[in-house]
Parts: C-alpha cells; structure tokens; sequence
C-alpha cells in the first residue's frame, strides 16, 4: 500500500521546488529562446522574445514549487525534479548553449 | 471534483502555514495596492494649489523652453514637456538634478518652470505630494520599511507562499465545491461563516489573484532571472543593458517643437492620448525624444500609460515596443501582463474593479487569518488546553494590529499631505504612516484581539474620517476638479463599514465563546472553565 502524503517532509519537498524548481525555469527559459531562435547570449535578453523568457521563469517556478508537495517524499521530489531538469538542459548543453 | 483525502488534508494543512506567514504582509500589499488604482487623482487631492503662474499654452511653450535652456542649461540632458496641467502635473516644463553620487531614487531636485504674465521666468522647487508615491512603496513592498534591495526579495518570497496558497487552497475547496459554493450560511458557527466567505471569495476572484501572484514574482525577481541567465548563457551579464557607444558626430539637430509633436502623433496614432514629452540628450550626444500617453483601447506597458520614442526631429513613431496598439504579438504580450497587474488597460470601470478586487484580496487575507486562529482554538482544546496559548493570542493580536493599523496610518498620513502642506515630505508621510501602524500594533498586542479589535476599529473610522475633514479645513482651492471629491467620499463608506465592524466585534466580545480569543470576559475576570461552543 502506498504511503500516505503528509506535510511532515515539507523541508525536503520545498526546497526540491525552490532549488530544482528555479533551474527548471531557467532551462525552460533557454529552452523557449533557442526554439524561438533569438539565440541565448548576446542582445537578445531585452528582445521581446527574451523578456518573455524571463516572464515564463515565474508561472514555472511558482508552480513548481506549488506542486512539489505531491512527491511521496522529500527524496523523490530531489529525483523527479532532477530528471526534468536533465529533460530541459539537455538541448541547450547539447546545442553548445551554456557560457564556455 | 474527487481528490485523494490525503492529498486535500495534506494542502490544507500546506495552505494553513503559508497562509498565515504571508497573510498580514499581504493584507497591506493589497489594501495599498488597491488605492494606487488611484494614484494620480490621490495625488492630485492631495497636491497643494499650484504656486506657479498657469501653464503657458502649447504654442507658446517654445518660448518657455528656450529661457529654461538659458538660465539652466543643465536641464537640456532631459526635460519633460506636460501636456495636461493639474495639481500634479502643475508646469508644463519640468526637469530632475540628480547630485554626482546620489542614489538612483529620490536624491534629485524636480525643477518646475512657468511664465509669469509678463513673460519671465519662474521656476520652483516645490512640488506636488507625495504621499502617492508612499502609498505605492508600501504596496510595492508589501509594507515593509528597508530599501528597495533587501524588500523585493522578501515581497518575492511572499508572492511564491501565495501562489502556493493559491493551489493549495484551490485543491482543498474543488471536492466540496458544488455543495459549498452558493453557500453561505451565516449562523451560531461563526467560523463556518468565516470559511464560507472565504471561499467565496477567494475562488471568484481566482483569476486575479493568480495574476497578481504571477506577476508579483517577476517585479519582485526580474533582476535575479536576468542575470542567472547571464550568468549560464553568456551575453548581457546582470542583466544590464549595454552601454551604448558612438558619439554623434556634427551639430545637434533641432528638435521639433510639442505644438508640432502632437500633430504628428495625432496623424500616426488617432485615438492616442499624449500625456507627456521628454526631451533630451543621450549619454553620446545624441538627441532623443520619448512620449508617454494613454489609449484606453488597450493594455499599457505602465500603470497609467504606453511608451514610445520619437523621432526628435520629424516627429515620426521610431520605437513601437511599448505602444499602445502598434506593438507585435510579442510586445503586446508582454504589456499584457504589466496592463493586468496595473488595471491599465479599460479606463475607470477596470479601476474601480481593481479596486474592489484589491480590497476583496485584503479582506480574503484578513478572513483567511482568522479561519487559521480560529482552527487552533479547536486543535488546542481538543490537546486539553483550556486556554489559547500565546502564539494563538499573539497571532490573534497582530490579524487585529497590523490590517486595521496599515488602514489608520495610510488615512492619517493621507490627511497629512492637506494639514501639513509644503511641510509633508516624502519623509515625514512615512514617519506619520510608521508612527500609527507601529502603535496600532503595539496595542493590539498590549490589549489582546478582543478589545483591540474593537478599540482599533474605531481608530480606523476616525483616521479614515480625518481625510474628509482635512479637505474640509483645506478649502476649495485644492480642488482641480470636481470629481476629486470621491476621495473623500469613499474614505467616509470606507469609514462606515470600519464603525459596523467595530459594533459586531463589540457583540462578540461580549457575547462570543470566553475561550476564544475573541472574548473580553475571559480575559478580564480570570475565567479558567472552558465554555461549551
């Protein structure tokens, strides 16, 4: 039977949300500028299509962190969210996107 | 909607502990909030009568400018040019001195230029009030008194525990929706009645809030979102805009006069209002012009207007991103979401929602605290306390003290800005704002929730009324437009509804339950015997 949720192990599973939840925006922030194609260095932070990357920063990471409290455990939050975040950095690592 | 009981017992309690640290600073974030949907006629009212001579008219401000860029050259870097005059606009041409050092805000001087009937110049210091911009501030930052840098990101923290607040709430409300929503049932249960009007509110004002959440994290984080992705993507690092290089080469070019600039905008954007022109120079030399103006039509990218720059010589539309009705999807888009946190977009009937819906956030927050109080009582009845114990008394407390003192310092302060005049500086608003806050607090804490709340109550129908009555002994002449006095007439429904709050704490302070914190009696006789609820 599976456990049942509680918010004891609040601690573990928010600061998965806050730590991994803010990296997955940011990847998802990368993610977005290269598919939209304004590249990620340069100018193009205060093109409108970079200002809407940072927007999309806040829905993701909030909401992250809002439903972060669904893992069974402070451990599968780590987990789960790392492999999310592997899901969205992979394209922009394997694209040469990161700051050498 | 069917959810998992220990998923739903799991967010209650979730919404409970965010709820309750985030609940007091976002009380004051929204009643303020709620106020700066009128921030310019609140500053108007509260903006002594101009002491400038009446600004000259658009064809003759030439003239005006020209003297300016005589006797201060150094107003040449950048100069605004008003185009509507009011008490808080009161010159048509004014300019900023920042001291070498200052800081980005506030260090300056505002110079304001007139001519006079004989035609000479005259320019002051004294501006209009701004216990406006205070009010704002204490929205901004959630009422908190530090600098902008350490504020923000606590205001951002805030945001994200009400996002949180948000979704959890929403998963503990969605099972039991249908049968509690029309559902208000007022009666012996006072905390069933708190719940019901909680939930009411906060799901038919769900979208908004989540607006606000949203676009709070993004004011609050901008500058840190930046600058982590300058920090793993390379470029603009800091999210800092580059310097820009090149000087202009040859003699300045003359820049067409307003009269000329209004035309031309007219031609390109029928339907645009502009508000205000600002000329200058930038750091290479060059000129440049900017105008800001409203077009109700459609969201704006500031809280009362759209920006676009000009052409400083021909006057033609050069910079589209943030104009009203001339952006691309994507400006559009992102002005979407300034307009919908600012209510700048729809003219005075979005306002006046904003603003009913700011002071429905504040009440939600102050509903949700006593919901939390009142679950403790039980909790802790249930552990066999007889008594609240004092975490649950001083939260009691300040649910009382904070709300009701934020109220009565932003009224009094208001009040402040018609009695004290040219006095009131941005300093001495929020000294005033600080002072009662702090004391309302303090006695909130001193007297307990009970008395307090009503004693409080009464404080804040007062302070509310002193703003009514500071026009009464201001006079006439700080009037620039009739409908100013709506200031003054919703401080005075505002101050009836404090007065009815007030009579019902009363009753329930003498008649409620004596083991909640609510009750006079059981703090004042020393009564130990828990009664039946």
């Amino acid at each position: 039977m599976k456990k049942e949720l509680s918010s004891r192990d609040w601690f573990g599973k928010s600061a998965a949300g806050l730590i991994l939840g803010f990296l997955l925006a940011l990847g998802a922030a990368g993610l977005f500028k290269l598919l939209a194609g304004v590249g990620l260095g340069g100018d193009s932070f205060f093109s409108t299509k970079g200002q809407f990357s940072m927007w999309l920063m806040s829905p993701i990471w909030a909401l992250t962190l809002s439903f972060c409290f669904l893992f069974r455990s402070g451990l599968r939050a780590w987990l789960w969210l790392a492999a999310a975040n592997v899901l969205v950095w992979a394209p922009i690592v394997l694209s040469g996107g990161l700051r050498s | 909607m069917k959810l998992p009981t220990d998923v739903i017992k799991m967010y209650k309690e979730v919404h409970g502990w965010v709820g309750i640290i985030s609940g007091l600073a976002l009380f004051i974030a929204f009643y303020a909030g709620a106020l700066t949907m009128f921030e310019e006629p609140v500053q108007r009212w509260a903006s002594p009568p101009p002491v400038l001579a009446p600004a000259p008219a658009l064809d003759r401000t030439p003239d005006l400018i020209a003297k300016v860029l005589k006797e201060y050259p150094e107003a040449a870097k950048d100069y605004d040019v008003h185009l509507v005059t009011d008490s808080a606009n009161p010159a048509r041409i004014s300019w900023e001195v920042h001291e070498k050092g200052g800081r980005e805000h506030g260090a300056g001087t505002t110079y304001y230029a007139s001519l006079r009937g004989d035609g000479s110049l005259q320019v002051e210091t004294r501006g209009p009030s701004q216990v406006a911009q205070l009010i704002d501030v204490l929205h901004q930052q959630v009422g908190l008194p530090f600098d902008h840098e350490i504020s923000m990101p606590i205001m951002g923290a805030i945001a994200l525990l009400y996002m949180i607040a948000i979704v959890s709430g929403l998963a503990v409300l969605l099972p039991s929706l249908v049968s509690d929503l029309f559902a208000l049932r007022f009666g012996k249960n006072v905390k069933r009645m708190w719940l019901d009007i909680h939930n009411v509110l906060g799901l038919f004002s769900l979208p908004f809030h989540i607006i606000m959440a949203l676009t709070a994290v993004v004011f609050a984080f901008h500058d840190q979102f930046y600058g982590a992705q300058g920090m793993v993507f390379g470029g603009s690092e800091g999210g800092r805009r580059p310097p820009v290089a090149a000087a202009a080469d040859g003699p300045v070019p003359v820049p067409l006069p307003p009269l000329a600039v209004v035309e031309r905008v007219k031609e390109q954007a029928p339907g645009f209002t502009p508000l205000k022109l600002s000329y200058g120079q930038g750091p290479n030399g060059k000129p440049f012009l900017r105008m800001q103006g409203s077009d109700l039509r459609y969201g704006m990218r500031g809280p009362t207007f759209g920006i676009a720059s000009l052409d400083p010589v021909t006057g033609g539309i050069t910079g589209q991103d943030y104009m009203p009705g001339m952006q691309d999807g994507w400006s559009a888009t992102l002005s979407s979401f300034f307009a919908l946190h600012f209510g700048s977009y729809g003219g005075n009937a979005i306002r006046w929602s904003y603003f009913l819906l700011g002071l429905g956030g504040a009440f939600l927050f102050y509903t949700g605290n006593l919901l939390w109080v009142e679950s403790r009582r039980k909790k802790e009845r249930k552990a066999g306390a007889v008594e609240q114990t004092r975490a649950t008394r001083i939260l009691g407390a300040l649910t009382v003290g904070v709300p009701l003192g934020c109220v009565a310092g932003i009224s009094v302060t208001l009040a402040a800005a018609k009695l004290l005049g040219d006095g009131a500086s941005y300093g001495v608003h929020s000294a005033i704002y600080y002072a009662v806050f702090l004391l309302a607090t303090g006695w909130s804490l001193v007297r307990g929730a009970a008395r307090s709340g009503v004693e409080l109550s009464v404080l804040g129908a007062v302070a509310m009324l002193t703003v009514p009555l500071a026009s009464l002994i201001a006079g006439r002449a700080w009037y620039d437009a009739g409908d100013l006095l709506l200031v003054d007439g919703t401080a005075l429904a505002l101050s009836v509804l404090l007065l009815l709050s007030a009579r019902s704490a009363r009753r329930r302070a003498l008649a409620g339950p004596r083991d909640s914190i609510w009750s006079a009696n059981g703090e004042s006789n020393g009564t130990k015997q828990a009664q039946p609820a």
